[in-house]
């Protein structure tokens, strides 16, 4: 484990937090609607500056608040391209299954890897610090999970790859 | 006539009344514009200072003064200002220097503009290497595995994010969250 | 200092909440309605639902009870407006009230004169409307000007021809809302004299320019507060009209933002927000002094630290954590007394002229909770 990684994730955890300051807001741009303001982006003044924290150039969290939706996106680290596969293939599985999920967004927005959208409706229904405590725990066990599975695809081709030759011996 | 998709125009924004055009500038009363050339004197200002060994006095010295009406490449200047002095002063030093400066009248002024240097400075270098890994051959990508997961990244950007990292750590055990609420709030950008 | 009273009405969001004058009756939004509670008895400490007001299709956003008529005004995102009156009968039957804005109505307050209400809009609109017994309805005349952008919050002056708002535009306004017919001319104050309807008295904004999520004029009537969502708390005391204001404090907070705020007295100040507490300011220098808090948590420290070993078996058993200490294995439930961000900080006793000594506070938990300062 990094020594940068636990204050990158303190910092992510504090962005977060004060993120996180929802509010039911109903659109100014349609009647009787309520959209979130960060995907609607109908008034600009509605929307907050943009932060990004990032441990390097190759891990970086987006969060682009606004009055009652946030929207935090991840850029996980992917070495070479066989991390690439099996990040594109993780967050497939994950993204397919974003009704499920609640906060999950189905596109990641383009740059990153994931990317949530937290609005007022789940500030709401769920704690605020167990939300940006989910978000922190994924991003701990994404790293965890790809090198299992990159540990493991290494070892079942090696597999194959032995039982395959060996009778050409 | 018939050329031209009508349902592409966005009629909001050619409504001067409507939400969408709404005027930023309202938003942000007292920027001044600042000319490059003050950005560069104010820049050469602060390393002199920070050669001279007193690394506080060029850290607010470069906060206070930070140039909120410069252009993108001004701004760009002093970021570089900023994180030189940042990436000079120890870890031992960092918070007791943040309580002095916290304390002081308009203290809290200070590190909010510190903070939002810190976004800033963590926000740069937008990756691009991205999109160079596409293009590898099937071939490669057996092969190149075997360099394994690069923990700590790479090796100028990295120790650059670090240090932001841990003056961000320090400086949000002072100020709180109502900092970073500030910075996303303050239209004035650094 | 008492122990706050915690009155856990149900699992969803408290937009707004107001108690009848003699704080008999409890009027709460409940998502697309408002439901009324009782207590059983005067001395009773628990309220029960007794009524349900129904008419709006969208979230209702404000409720205000008037103290001396007994009037239920109600607000919702479905652009209306209902004045609610009790009938002999025990039935409520609502008024139409004829705003003519086409956004949502964010917030209601009746004034300290009850003759008139103002309503808040995303219309970028305020409707400050009277009754006009002609027709048996109420109607509206609308402050737009310098309004750009939704109104959050409205508040009025004890002389109830002053009004402020503040809206997401950052600003945070004076308006005359004097209304001929209604409207007895006020005294000259150090907001103005001789004011038509709809003058900006006043318009201040942050350097740090955030949405403003309330106002609140002084019980004297002479400085304005408003919290704003860059965590500040600023305070006004104008001059004179047409002068800039004598001084403009604003005390940025580390704290999370606040979303209601109330003068407790002309030296103290009350907010409350996101961090799900209530703190105090106090002035003239205006410093955060403290939060109604510490004495809630202080009281559950021992009893936690018994039930801790408990809870991480507990919590081994049902949902797979491991403990890691007696805070840790069970972090959700909040030290503070609300779960959730509080929406609405309202007087309970006192206000009107005199200090006041207690608040009511209804949060996105669905509690309402009195406290004693």
């Amino acid at each position: 484990m990094s020594q940068s990684l636990r204050p990158y994730l303190s910092c992510v955890r504090s962005t977060l937090t004060a993120a996180l300051s929802l509010s039911n807001f109903a659109s100014q741009a349609a009647e009787r609607h309520n959209v979130p303001e960060i995907e609607a982006a109908s008034s600009p003044e509605l929307l907050l500056n943009p932060l990004t924290v990032s441990r390097n150039a190759e891990e970086r969290v987006l969060v682009e608040p606004s009055v009652n939706s946030v929207r935090v996106s991840i850029r996980i680290k992917q070495a070479d391209e066989i991390e690439h596969i099996l990040v594109h293939k993780f967050t497939r599985f994950l993204t397919q299954r974003a009704e499920a999920f609640f906060i999950l967004r189905r596109k990641a927005v383009p740059g990153y890897d994931i990317s949530f959208l937290i609005t007022n409706l789940h500030t709401e229904e769920m704690l605020k610090h167990k939300l940006v405590d989910f978000i922190i725990e994924f991003m701990e066990e994404v790293d965890k999970e790809i090198s299992e599975m990159k540990l493991f695809l290494n070892a079942r081709a090696r597999f194959v790859a032995e039982s395959f030759l060996t009778p050409f011996d | 006539m018939a050329d031209f998709n009508w349902r592409t125009l966005n009629i909001d924004a050619l409504d001067p009344e409507s939400a969408y055009n709404f005027d930023l500038t309202t938003l942000t009363p007292e920027v001044q514009p600042v000319s490059s050339s003050d950005v560069q004197t104010l820049s050469g200002q602060v390393r002199q200072i920070l050669r001279g060994g007193n690394a506080e006095a060029a850290l607010r010295g470069a906060l206070e003064n930070a140039p909120y009406g410069a252009d993108e490449q001004g701004k760009a200047m002093h970021l570089s200002v900023v994180t030189e002095v940042l990436g000079q002063i120890r870890q031992a030093e960092m918070t007791p220097l943040l309580q002095r400066m916290y304390k002081d009248d308009g203290g809290s002024e200070l590190c909010d503009t510190l903070m939002k240097y810190l976004y800033k400075g963590m926000g740069q270098g937008h990756p691009s290497s991205a999109s160079g890994s596409k293009n590898l051959t099937p071939q490669a990508t057996g092969f190149s595995q075997v360099g394994g997961r690069n923990f700590g990244g790479g090796e100028g950007g990295g120790q650059a994010m670090s240090v932001f990292l841990s003056w961000h750590e320090k400086l949000v055990e002072m100020v709180g969250p109502g900092s970073i609420v500030r910075v996303m709030s303050d239209r004035r950008t650094v | 200092m008492a122990a706050p009273q915690v009155h856990h009405l149900f699992h969803a969001p408290v937009a707004d909440h107001s108690f009848s004058a003699d704080r008999q009756t409890l009027a709460v939004a409940r998502d697309t309605s408002i439901s009324l509670y009782t207590r059983p008895s005067p001395t009773s400490p628990t309220f029960t639902p007794t009524a349900s007001l129904r008419g709006h299709d969208k979230t209702i956003t404000g409720v205000d009870i008037a103290p001396r008529s007994g009037r239920i005004v109600t607000c919702s995102q479905d652009r209306n407006a209902y004045v609610w009156e009790a009938s002999p009968t025990g039935e409520w039957k609502p008024t139409l009230v004829l705003l003519r804005i086409n956004r949502a109505a964010t917030g209601v307050r009746w004034s300290p004169s009850e003759a008139k209400f103002a309503v808040g809009s995303g219309a970028r609109i305020i409707a400050v409307c009277y009754f006009e017994a002609d027709n048996d309805w109420w109607v509206s005349k609308h402050v737009k000007k310098p309004l750009r952008s939704t109104v959050t919050a409205i508040a009025w002056h004890p002389n109830s021809v002053l009004l402020a708002a503040g809206s997401t535009d950052g600003h945070a306004r004076v308006f005359s809302a004097f209304i001929k017919g209604t409207d007895a001319r006020p005294e000259a104050s150090v907001w103005g004299e001789r004011l038509p309807f709809g003058t900006v008295c006043g318009e201040y904004l942050n350097p740090t320019a955030g949405w403003v999520h309330d106002v609140a004029f002084s019980p004297s009537g002479n400085a304005l507060a408003y919290c704003a969502h860059d965590s500040t708390v600023t305070v006004v005391y104008p001059s004179a009209p047409d002068q800039p204001p004598s001084a403009i404090i604003s005390i940025p907070t580390q704290l999370l933002p606040f979303t209601s705020i109330l003068w407790s007295s002309e030296t103290e100040i009350l907010a409350a927000g996101y961090d799900c507490g209530v703190y105090r300011f106090s002035g003239p220098e205006w410093r955060l002094s403290g939060t109604l808090d510490t004495v809630a948590a202080a009281g559950g420290g021992g009893e936690q630290r018994e039930e801790s070993a408990l809870n991480m078996f507990r919590n081994m058993d049902l949902k797979g954590r491991s403990g890691g200490g007696g805070s840790g294995g069970d972090d959700t439930r909040l030290k503070t007394v609300h779960q959730n961000s509080i929406s609405t900080l309202r007087a309970y006793e006192g206000g009107d002229g005199e200090e006041v000594t207690r608040i009511s506070t209804g949060g996105v938990d669905g509690r309402v909770v009195v406290w004693t300062l």
